[in-house]
């Protein structure tokens, strides 16, 4: 009797200048939650696209349930019982839960006729079957992004999928989704299924996890029983030497105030606002945390902050000036640097090359330009140290950025919002997708730019990240900031109470 | 391997071409005439004869000014359509500076009514790009529609208003001749030393050097300049340009305006360089071949050069197998539009091929050497 779901034998995946998967070695039992962890660009992406019939390996071979199997498609991959729950969620927004589910499969009648109502009802059992909260009628656009993860993976279950790979599903989650998924996740295990799960906080990995794989440099080092095993000696495998996961935060006098919003309202979509009445200051020297469950207003505050979205009403100020209603560049130019929540949309132009994505918004400087030309030779040596700084994993910077794995594109936008010493830094999610070694590198520039005067203003979903950085500390809910806390005050706790809506401003003064 | 890569991606036009005219067979054949006779009629008669390469020539000079500003815009992530309509406004007004202003010396004159043209295709293409990037009307609706206006508007100022008073109670319909300062210099006395000679050598001016330089510039701008890279960032990503304060509607605007600046002078090589008037059957479509070129030169102004020279010969072919092939003009038409749809599906697909062969080497290459974990660390 064979409990193998899967088989990996020494799969070899090279790209141009870089070899992905190294002979790569790898058993995932039937009905176990099976973990990869890895450095940014350890391969664990390439690795599950493999699996999944994306790419091809140049080497080795793949035995499903015993059988060997080439996977040349995922087409090929969902008959094999295996799928992939997609990081960049493919819905469209205007159908219904139901709608996107069935989505190139649709159950239709003998003339052709889609059989929407068999469709819902089908939904509807996969999730009561699976236990997720989800309306099978409900516009998927007016979702939240955990419930939208939902969405994506319950279409993967309908296709009749065994084996279901979760590609940093958490990244873009807050702890309380996290919470859901893995309690999904429990009840998809306890049903057979078996789910390769990966992540970069090993905190998660632990909790969810029976059997952790760690890759590093496209090699296995190794598999261990996530019972058996502490954050301190996964972090040592991945990286190679002990990693320090503490975090010093320096005591540093505030100066004057940078970054002041006064009773800011944005509009979001159509005519309802989704930031009302938001006032904040942050000083330099400083940096000022806003916490909250994503879809609460903190994307549409981040891009009037940084010019991208007109106000409505209220003021803005950097350093004292008036730029309610000032271009991005303006404010750009006054010093302000931005690290967006979504990298793909905000961030980085993905066919572009690394080095033109390192410059972009610093390319009119003079150092970068010979009058209307651009200065190659003096791009490259930046471009060179950018590189070697951050530690981003490329083997040729006139290679597209869309060539890098998720955490070295997203170290492209942390290094170049880092450079020519901002004196505002707007950061949203500044961490997502980085590996333990590159987070904490960003935490430390973070804190050495917070000790030289930088005002930093820090929305994150990532608690942790929040009260470890943060000197002060809000939580946004509902468009409105409904409570402030001294970084000595604040608790997971309390915070998630707001988060929530549980509690409001008005309360915590009355109490 | 791989010397044989790099003759493959070198001789990937000319296998396209081939494709392109083995489907093409298939019609020949349909009709009872011999592919390889009308093929070697083709050839022959384009290929061998002074006459026929100048006219190539000639017809090439329009097709590189409309594949290059048909290209702009797409660079831009904009479609001009109207490239159409704005060579026929250029063209009017080079006529009109043409044949309005007397006495001015050439090196005024001729460039006035350069600018005239380019200036004329900038303005007709102010209203599309306007409710483009001010009310989001989609710029391939409204360019067509300022096609049709273009060309109305046209017919009325040629036969109603400008119409060449000498010429009334004729057949012909045409605005008065311009001043010979206003015409494109014909090569041919640079030529003649060569021993070129004949009318088809004449008609050949000044503006196929000029089209050829402005593609090796507009190359250069977009590769190495602050702008061009601007314009990639846009193309690529509008919304990461934007937060990177790059103001994208003043990037796509200036393309357009680049792109109808060009425009303006695609009519040029017949009205100033060849007729000296505008006719009211002036050559039309030229702004629609220039989507075709476009397409096939991937929107490199480099490559518009060879494929506009590919329009021009089989144009000149066509001529040629109609003549003395025999064959119905309707026919060459179908054929001509077969090889350029094949080619462009054969260049496809043969870029592509090359493309993953080339990674697959890459890939080699690496295997040999122990450059294997990644740089950085
Ligand atoms: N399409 C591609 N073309 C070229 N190189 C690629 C491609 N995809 C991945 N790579 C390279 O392969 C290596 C492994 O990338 P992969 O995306 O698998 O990493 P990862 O472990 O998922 O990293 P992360 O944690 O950052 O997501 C990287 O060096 C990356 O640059
Ligand atoms: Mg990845």
């Amino acid at each position: 009797m064979n409990d193998l779901f899967i088989e990996l034998r020494h799969i070899t995946k090279r790209f141009p200048g870089v070899v992905a998967n190294d002979g790569v070695d790898l058993a995932v039992r039937t009905g176990e939650i099976h973990a990869i962890v890895g450095e940014n660009g350890a391969g664990k992406s390439t690795l599950m696209r493999i699996l999944y019939g994306l790419y091809q390996p140049d080497q080795g071979d793949i035995a499903v349930k015993g059988q060997t199997a080439v996977i040349d498609s995922p087409r090929r991959a969902l008959e094999l019982g295996i799928g992939m729950v997609h990081q960049h969620f493919m819905l469209i927004p205007v159908f219904t839960v139901a709608e996107n589910v069935i989505l190139g499969s649709e159950p239709a009648s003998g003339l052709g006729r889609l059989r929407m109502r068999e469709a819902r009802q089908r939904v509807a059992d996969l999730c009561r079957q699976y236990g997720f909260i989800l309306d099978p009628g409900a516009e998927v656009g007016a979702l939240s992004v955990g419930e939208q993860q939902r969405v994506e993976i319950i279409k993967v279950l309908y296709r009749g999928a065994e084996l279901l790979i979760l590609d940093e599903p958490t990244a873009v989650l807050v702890p309380q989704e996290v919470e859901e998924l893995f309690h999904n996740l429990r009840r998809l295990k306890e049903q057979g299924k078996t789910i390769i799960f990966i992540s970069h906080k090993l905190d998660e990995v632990l909790a969810i996890s029976d059997q952790v794989t760690v890759l590093r440099h496209g090699r296995v080092v190794g598999t261990v029983p996530a019972a058996r095993t502490t954050k301190a000696q996964l972090a040592e495998m991945m990286v190679g030497r002990p990693v320090l996961l503490e975090l010093e935060h320096p005591s540093v006098t505030p100066g004057q105030v940078r970054l002041e919003a006064r009773r800011l309202r944005v509009p979001g979509g159509g005519k309802r606002l989704a930031v009302r009445e938001v006032s904040l200051a942050v000083r330099a020297g400083e940096v000022y945390g806003v916490a909250g469950v994503e879809g609460n207003g903190q994307t549409e505050l981040v891009e009037a902050l940084v010019g991208l979205r007109p106000i409505a009403g209220g003021q803005l100020l950097v350093d004292g000036r008036d730029v309610t209603h000032a271009t991005a560049r303006a404010i750009r130019l006054l010093g302000v640097a931005h690290i967006p929540e979504d990298r793909h949309r905000r961030g980085i132009a993905l066919p572009m090359a690394v080095w033109e994505n390192l410059i972009l918004g610093h390319h009119t400087r003079d150092e970068f330009t010979h009058g209307a030309l651009l200065d190659r030779p003096g791009i490259q040596g930046f471009v060179r140290r950018r590189v070697g700084d951050y530690d981003i994993r490329v083997a040729d910077t006139d290679a597209p950025v869309l060539a890098l794995s998720g955490g070295n594109q997203q170290k492209v936008v942390v290094a170049r919002e880092f450079s020519f010493n901002p004196q505002v830094l707007v950061a949203a999610q500044p961490t997502r997708g980085l590996d333990i070694g590159a987070t904490e590198f960003v935490m430390r520039q973070l804190l050495a730019a917070r000790s030289s005067g930088m005002a930093v203003l820090l929305i994150s979903a990532n608690l942790e990240e929040v009260l470890s950085l943060s000197d002060r500390i809000a939580v946004m809910y509902g468009g409105e900031m409904v409570a402030e806390f001294a970084r000595a005050e604040a608790t997971p706790a309390e915070l998630g109470l707001y988060m929530t809506g549980t509690k409001r401003k008005d309360e915590a003064r009355a109490g | 391997m791989k010397g044989r890569l790099l003759l493959l991606q070198v001789a990937t036009p000319a296998l396209a071409i081939v494709f392109g005219m083995l489907i093409a067979s298939v019609m020949i054949l349909a009709i009872g005439r011999n592919p390889i006779d009308v093929y070697a009629v083709m050839v022959r008669f384009s290929l061998t004869r002074t006459d026929s390469l100048f006219s190539i020539l000639f017809k090439t000079t329009p097709l590189i000014f409309a594949g290059l500003a048909v290209a702009m815009s797409f660079r831009a992530s904009l479609f001009n359509i109207g490239v159409e309509g704005q060579y026929y406004i250029g063209a009017f007004c080079a006529a009109l500076v043409g044949f309005s202003l007397r006495g001015l010396p050439a090196v005024v004159h001729l460039p006035l009514a350069l600018l005239a043209a380019a200036g004329g295709g900038m303005v007709w293409a102010l209203v599309p790009i306007a409710l483009k990037l001010r009310r989001g009307a989609h710029e391939v609706i409204t360019t067509i529609m300022m096609n049709y206006i273009a060309s109305a508007l046209l017919l009325y100022l040629i036969n109603d208003v400008f119409r060449d008073p000498t010429q009334i109670g004729t057949p012909r319909v045409r605005t008065p001749v311009v001043a010979p300062a206003a015409r494109v210099p014909s090569m041919g006395p640079l030529l003649a030393p060569l021993g070129l000679h004949g009318s088809d050598v004449e008609k050949l001016n000044l503006l196929l050097p000029l089209g050829v330089t402005i593609a090796v510039v507009l190359a250069y701008f977009l590769s190495r300049t602050r702008f061009g890279y601007e314009v990639r960032a846009v193309a690529s990503n509008p919304l990461a340009a934007e937060a990177a304060g790059i103001p994208n509607a003043r990037v796509q605007f200036g393309m357009f305006m680049l792109s109808a600046g060009i425009a303006g002078l695609v009519g040029l090589n017949d009205i100033l360089g060849f007729f000296g008037y505008l006719d009211i059957d002036f050559p039309k479509g030229l702004g629609f071949l220039g989507i075709s070129v476009a397409l096939l030169a991937k929107n490199n102004p480099l490559g518009v050069i060879p494929a506009a020279l590919l329009f021009g010969f089989l144009d000149r072919g066509a001529a040629g197998v109609q003549f003395f092939a025999r064959v119905p003009k309707e026919i060459i038409v179908i054929l001509q539009a077969i090889i350029i749809l094949a080619i462009v599906v054969a260049y496809e697909l043969l870029t592509r091929y090359v493309r993953t062969q080339r990674k697959r080497e890459a890939e080699l290459v690496v295997t040999a050497t122990p450059v294997a974990e990644g740089t950085g660390s």
